[in-house]
């Protein structure tokens, strides 16, 4: 990538970031919500985590080339979700998270 | 807020509250380092980017795309189009900047990511003493670790040798953790349900960049859809 490719891509993605970042916060921040805007924004929380896990969980074209192993992530997952009500940590969450991981992928 | 210097107490529950991403960030910087160095980014480049643009899936995406061949106007679309997500998240911190000052407000809102937007949401709602200089302290806690992870994959390059789908499901559990802490009534079930399907839906019609977006997006319509269908 040359230097100049380098500058025009920086700044536009960071245009782009710094905008999708702060622009909603700044237009909403002082106002007096309406109920219904504020419900909306209380299921923000659930709405984007769910959003997260499924992106990173669910990969259609591993399915189709190796159906066994596209199950690795889930069971690794479903690991994490009873670490997760057991400590409520995030730290032992990633850590057996990480290792559940590894040792499935070993295996299939 | 009182002060602008921030105290020992807010220091270290900030960091026991980073410490998760940090580590996190940590062993994905270095893999995301390593494919910078591949499409000739310097470590100054990699701490340029890593200081302000600060994000993760972007600069993931960056090489990979570069290397396959992508132009370079289609990279910019594709990563612009990834972070519209970040909208979501900016929109939800704001009642708790409302009498916030705009320096601070800018810097907080500026470098919050997927991970720092989940720890210091989730301290927001359940702990009373959460500040919002707390939260931009997580925040740059957990750029720090970003930043020098990334700036040494991209110096050390192909010398290192990291298995990234592992340690990014580091990443992936610290989600999980954070989703299995949301409190679960009948309208967070719907609201998880339908963000899961739309993130499913949007990948199987080629849509992965937006999916994360849509996907939450369709979750929080349904779960008002619900709301107003019981008349709450």
């Amino acid at each position: 990538m040359s230097l100049q490719d380098f500058l025009i891509l920086y700044a536009s993605v960071l245009a782009s970031m710094i905008a999708c970042r702060c622009i909603p916060l700044f237009v909403l921040k002082g106002r007096e919500l309406s109920p219904r805007l504020s419900q909306a924004l209380g299921l923000i929380p659930a709405a984007s985590f769910a959003a997260l896990v499924a992106n990173d969980l669910i990969n259609p074209s591993a399915f189709v080339a190796n159906p066994l192993q596209a199950t690795v992530p889930f069971v690794a997952a479903a690991v994490v979700v009873v670490v997760a009500r057991k400590t409520g940590s995030l730290i032992w969450c990633a850590i057996v998270g990480m290792v559940a991981y590894a040792l499935l992928m070993m295996f299939f | 807020m009182a002060g602008t210097v921030p105290t020992k107490e807010d220091i270290l529950s900030a960091f026991h509250a980073a410490l998760p991403v940090m580590l996190g960030y940590l062993a994905i910087g270095l893999p995301c380092g390593i494919m910078e160095s591949k499409v000739g980014f310097s470590p100054f480049m990699s701490l340029l980017f890593s200081m302000t643009f600060y994000s993760g899936a972007g600069q993931f995406m960056i090489p990979s795309m570069w290397l396959a061949g992508a132009p370079l106007y289609s990279v910019i679309a594709s990563v612009s189009f990834v972070n519209t997500r970040q909208m979501l998240y900016s929109a939800a911190f704001s009642p708790y900047f409302s009498d916030v000052g705009k320096p601070l407000a800018f810097f907080f809102s500026a470098t919050v990511t997927d991970e720092s937007f989940g720890v210091s949401l989730d301290k927001f709602v359940t702990d009373g003493t959460w500040t919002p200089r707390r939260a931009l302290l997580v925040n740059l806690m957990s750029m720090t670790s970003w930043t020098i992870a990334n700036a040494v994959g991209t110096a050390a390059g192909p010398m290192l040798n990291l298995p990234l789908a592992v340690t990014s499901f580091a990443m992936t559990s610290i989600f999980v953790c954070l989703l299995v802490g949301q409190p679960l009534n009948r309208t967070t079930a719907i609201v998880i349900c339908v963000a899961f399907v739309g993130v499913l839906a949007c990948k199987l019609m080629g849509l992965s960049g937006p999916a994360i977006l849509l996907g939450a997006l369709a979750g929080v319509f349904a779960g008002m859809a619900y709301e107003v269908a019981i008349g709450r």
